[in-house]
């Protein structure tokens, strides 16, 4: 096989690779409106977008090192050169994974010290079976995700819903949870903390954050029908909310109401299969043409 | 905890297991066993007198709600302003009313329809 990526041109392929797939493919997927019919599938190409580029990135980074070792007479300054972009893919790596270590840690902390606050303080209703009352001005209804998840629904929230729209609320909370849709997010912050403030986006975060939400409206729609879930986002969608959690790429209650006076998923199987497909591709091609050929180089040499 | 809460003084475990038992069945051991289990969580204090000991509130329920609600809020400070908790509504709304009765009115139409 004639790989792309013999000797010195595959650093420089994965490098540009790594470009694209941090920059312009995460634009223009934010920018798209057709995520949205398929959240599941679009969730997945995103997920595969952050892998793509971060094995790009480490792909250029390794092989530029290991380019440097395997010349017989390296100058000084390809050394150098070769050692500080070798140096700076470390870096990068140990960011990330200081990041998602850092960010585990605390949103764990935080969320045994809310289920325990929450056991002290919230009480039952008939009317929310399962989840946790709390005494409180504003609507409000979420979910503290974890093993041991907590449904919370405050009781203005309680008051201003009718049954059928509760129950559309803590269907959709449930999906949340079951769905471990925290796990995803966490994902996407940890990646989005990881770069440094001035080069790093929302787009793929607030992305993410707007799929799992549709994901779960559409759970909860599956249960409830549209029209509950559409009114709970309707009387809920006055309430203040929290001033970390604005995203320009959130998807809003208005957007989501729409969305669920369109069509349901099933409608758009062959879509959802070529979202899949294009997920598959951006991993595995750049991996097979350019990654393969410098590894079998690689081997070569040992 | 209600009832400790009540209390303005700290209160031994027979005091609560008789406050509690008056409403409901419940074991003197089990209110033994929470109340140690809470003053390991600290929600409670644990104070020795004499032989027995004595129980009173680590904070009051005032306190308590505070902490709650500035997470449940979302107005937490720190480094990380990741939200530790999925809501049902995330996004600041500029959505007029006319326009989500509009989409509302949309979804009843289609499933008239449908």
């Amino acid at each position: 096989m004639i790989g792309f990526g013999s000797g010195a041109a595959t650093p420089l392929i994965l490098t540009a690779l790594a470009l694209v797939l941090a920059g312009p493919a995460p634009a223009w997927l934010a920018r798209s409106a057709w995520p949205s019919r398929v959240p599941r599938a679009a969730l997945v190409l995103w997920q595969a977008l952050a892998l793509a580029a971060l094995l790009s990135a480490l792909g250029a980074g390794l092989s530029v090192g290991t380019l440097a070792v395997l010349n017989e007479r390296p100058g000084t300054g390809m050394l150098i050169l070769h050692g500080l972009a070798f140096a700076f893919t470390v870096l990068v790596l140990a960011r990330l994974l200081w990041s998602a270590h850092t960010l585990g840690v605390s949103l764990r902390a935080r969320r045994r010290r809310h289920r325990q606050l929450v056991d002290l303080l919230g009480r039952d209703d008939r009317r929310a079976p399962g989840a946790h009352i709390l005494e409180a001005p504003s609507p409000f209804a979420y979910c503290v995700p974890g093993l041991q998840s907590r449904l919370v629904v405050s009781s203005s929230a309680l008051e201003a819903l009718g049954d059928d729209e509760l129950r559309a609320v803590l269907e959709h909370e449930r999906a949340h949870s079951r769905a471990r849709h925290d796990l995803v997010l966490e994902g996407f912050t940890a990646l989005h903390n990881a770069f440094p403030r001035v080069v790093r986006s929302r787009a793929a975060l607030d992305s993410a954050a707007g799929l799992v939400e549709m994901l779960a409206d559409d759970a909860a729609r599956r249960r409830t029908g549209a029209l509950p879930l559409g009114r709970a986002l309707a009387r809920l969608a006055g309430a203040p909310v929290p001033a970390g959690a604005m995203g320009s790429g959130s998807v809003t209650p208005l957007a989501r109401i729409q969305r669920l006076a369109a069509p349901g998923d099933e409608v758009h199987r062959s879509l959802a299969a070529a979202v899949y497909a294009g997920a598959a591709a951006i991993v595995t091609v750049p991996t097979l043409t350019v990654a393969a050929p410098w590894l079998a180089e690689l081997s070569a040499y040992v | 905890m209600e009832y400790l809460w009540s209390r303005d003084d700290a209160a031994t475990v027979r005091q609560v297991h008789e406050a509690l038992s008056s409403t409901r069945e419940i074991a003197y051991t089990t209110v033994m066993t929470v109340l140690d289990r809470l003053a390991k969580k600290g929600s409670v204090q644990q104070l020795r007198d004499g032989r027995a000991y004595l129980y009173r509130p680590a904070f009051t329920r005032d306190e308590l709600t505070a902490e709650l609600m500035h997470e449940a809020l979302g107005t937490v400070d720190g480094a990380d302003r990741a939200s530790a908790l999925v809501r049902f509504i995330d996004t600041a709304s500029a959505d007029d009313a006319a326009a989500l009765r509009a989409a509302l009115a949309e979804i009843a139409r289609r499933e008239t329809s449908s």
